[in-house]
């Protein structure tokens, strides 16, 4: 398969799953609404504070935005698989000429980019509400910086995806595994006002670059080069460990016949 | 073979005696029913689901706002933790009560219950039992969490109000689950309206943010909805406040609790009314 076809196949994939995900109330729910929610909550508890922490509306707004971000890609990569278990194309995706991890890494770059649409949702909700300002210190940085952010999400989808899906219930692990993600990633809580030992976690999640890149584009004074690196490495291994893990569970399913068992 | 051995023990099955308007029968109906709603209808109940859902995820929500209220307002931790210990109940009270009316809807199991001449009061009141139970479960883990870990207390003078108002709080979330589920009786997707509540309880029902800082607009919701005073009243409690001083909040609340019971069971009756009539019951 030719290196075109691949992206034209992964493109096609992503676009058809955006498609898919706007019409699902839940998704609507979980990439527009919760996270305006979470934004207007983050406004007025930094309002509580008087700016005590030294943030402005747009890192709230950032951060509440990423929030939505974690939430789609928990939500929709971690039940990729066995959604497409229980509509019964499994079967038929993974046996087709198509390699099947790009069908699936199509499928969490469409769940991440739907996520995505959140960050400008909640910006928006900012300026119109909060009269937030809305600037950066590197502008030429803020699109690379989202795609080095979209990349390393995407990576993790997969992972997430080839790996709950060991898990019956993998919805019981997204609905478990939001909370813990917005915290030690620092989303709106900076890492340095958390435990030590929280620190090592939060640097194999790419929760954590993609938000300190999206940050340092706009709000910080160093451009963040080091954050975006790290998009790209971690994304290169959550493929890899992705792969890895695919290949284990087409094996374990095709050796039981359990392909198509929900 | 089988048919004919169907049939056979089908005959042999005592006569129903039972009088559907009787008082026992409705107590059956309450107690019993509601009990099966629970271990059938509630997909949460099984402890691979329940434990990362229902004790996980709330561990988690307290250590968030924990951390982010006592980053960003500059408030005690304890203040957020004892918030959300109270607002987790409703993971119970409303996804729960919302599964156990739709459910019966999804797997097809709505013509019959409605078939039936069983008492609908007791029927649809006795769903509320098992999830107010579950919801004090999951609220009494979030305080004794917040308790040990993040620096909760309370006064022992007053725990007995504390543990009403508790009580009250978990009812009124309970009964505005059950006006969400017969909501949902006629929605594609009834966990849209669920988590919706969830987040707005977030927000309007002084779980992290006094209500008396909101906009005046929010407040006017805020009064309208669950927690805002049950949740207070705890609070107050826990600092030490007792009966008279709480006891128009814990009223307000089971007001509050009783107006959107009523509702939901308006509504419940109204839509079978409307199904029976336009031959909808399952249609989904």
């Amino acid at each position: 398969m030719s290196i075109a076809r691949s992206f034209r196949l992964i493109w096609f994939v992503t676009w058809f799953n955006v498609r898919m995900l706007l019409v699902s109330e839940f998704f609507v729910l979980l990439t527009f609404i919760s996270p305006l929610i979470f934004a207007t909550l983050a406004f007025f508890l930094f309002r509580l504070g008087h700016g005590t922490g030294g943030q402005t509306l747009l890192y709230a707004a950032l951060g509440s935005g990423m929030m939505g971000v974690w939430s789609t890609t928990l939500f929709g990569c971690g039940g990729a698989i066995a959604w497409q278990r229980w509509e019964g194309t499994l079967e038929l995706l993974v046996n087709a000429p198509t390699r099947y991890d790009f069908i699936l890494a199509g499928q969490t770059f469409g769940a991440v980019i739907f996520g995505f649409a959140g960050i400008l949702m909640t910006i928006a909700w900012g300026m119109l509400l909060f009269g937030m300002p809305l600037t950066a210190t590197f502008p030429l940085l803020v699109p690379l910086s989202l795609l080095a952010a979209v990349v390393s999400l995407g990576a993790l989808g997969m992972l997430i995806a080839t790996s709950f899906v060991l898990y019956r219930h993998a919805n019981a692990l997204s609905n478990m595994l939001e909370y813990p993600i917005w915290l030690v990633a620092g989303l709106l809580v900076p890492l340095a006002t958390l435990p030590a030992w929280v620190q090592p976690i939060s640097w194999v999640l790419a929760p954590t670059w993609g938000m300190d890149a999206i940050r340092g584009a706009t709000l910080q004074s160093q451009p963040p080069w080091f954050a975006i690196g790290m998009c790209f490495a971690l994304a290169v291994v959550y493929y890899f460990l992705a792969r890895l893990a695919l290949v284990y569970v087409l094996h374990l399913a095709r050796r039981d016949a359990t392909l198509d068992l929900r | 073979m089988s048919v004919a051995a169907t049939a056979s023990t089908a005959t042999s099955l005592p006569p129903v005696t039972a009088n559907p308007g009787s008082l026992r029968t409705a107590w059956r109906v309450f107690w019993r029913g509601g009990l099966m709603s629970y271990g059938m209808l509630f997909n949460w109940a099984r402890p691979s689901i329940y434990i990362p859902t229902l004790i996980g995820g709330p561990t988690f929500q307290l250590l968030f706002f924990a951390a982010l209220g006592s980053y960003a307002a500059g408030r005690s931790p304890a203040y957020f933790a004892l918030g959300n210990a109270v607002q987790v109940s409703a993971l119970s009270g409303i996804f729960g009560m919302t599964m156990a009316i739709a459910n019966e809807r999804f797997f097809s199991t709505l013509p019959a219950i409605l078939a039936t001449p069983a008492n609908r009061v007791a029927l649809f009141t006795g769903r509320f039992l098992p999830f107010i139970a579950n919801g004090l479960f999951v609220s009494l883990y979030a305080i004794t969490f917040g308790v040990v870990f993040l620096g909760v207390r309370f006064e022992a003078a007053t725990l007995g109000v504390a543990g009403l108002a508790l009580l009250v709080t978990v009812f009124s979330c309970t009964a505005i689950g059950a006006l969400q589920g017969a909501i949902s009786l006629r929605l594609r997707d009834g966990l849209f309206g669920a988590n919706l509540l969830m987040l707005s309880f977030l927000l309007f029902s002084g779980v992290n943010i006094p209500v008396n800082t909101l906009p005046g607009w929010m407040q006017v919701i805020s009064n309208l909805l669950p927690f805002t005073h049950g949740l207070e009243a705890v609070r107050q409690a826990a600092a030490g406040a007792g009966l008279d001083r709480v006891g128009g909040l814990i009223v307000t609340e089971g007001g509050i609790g009783i107006a959107y019971a009523i509702g939901a069971f308006a509504l419940f009756s109204y839509l079978e009314r409307s199904a029976r009539a336009n031959a909808t019951l399952d249609v989904r």
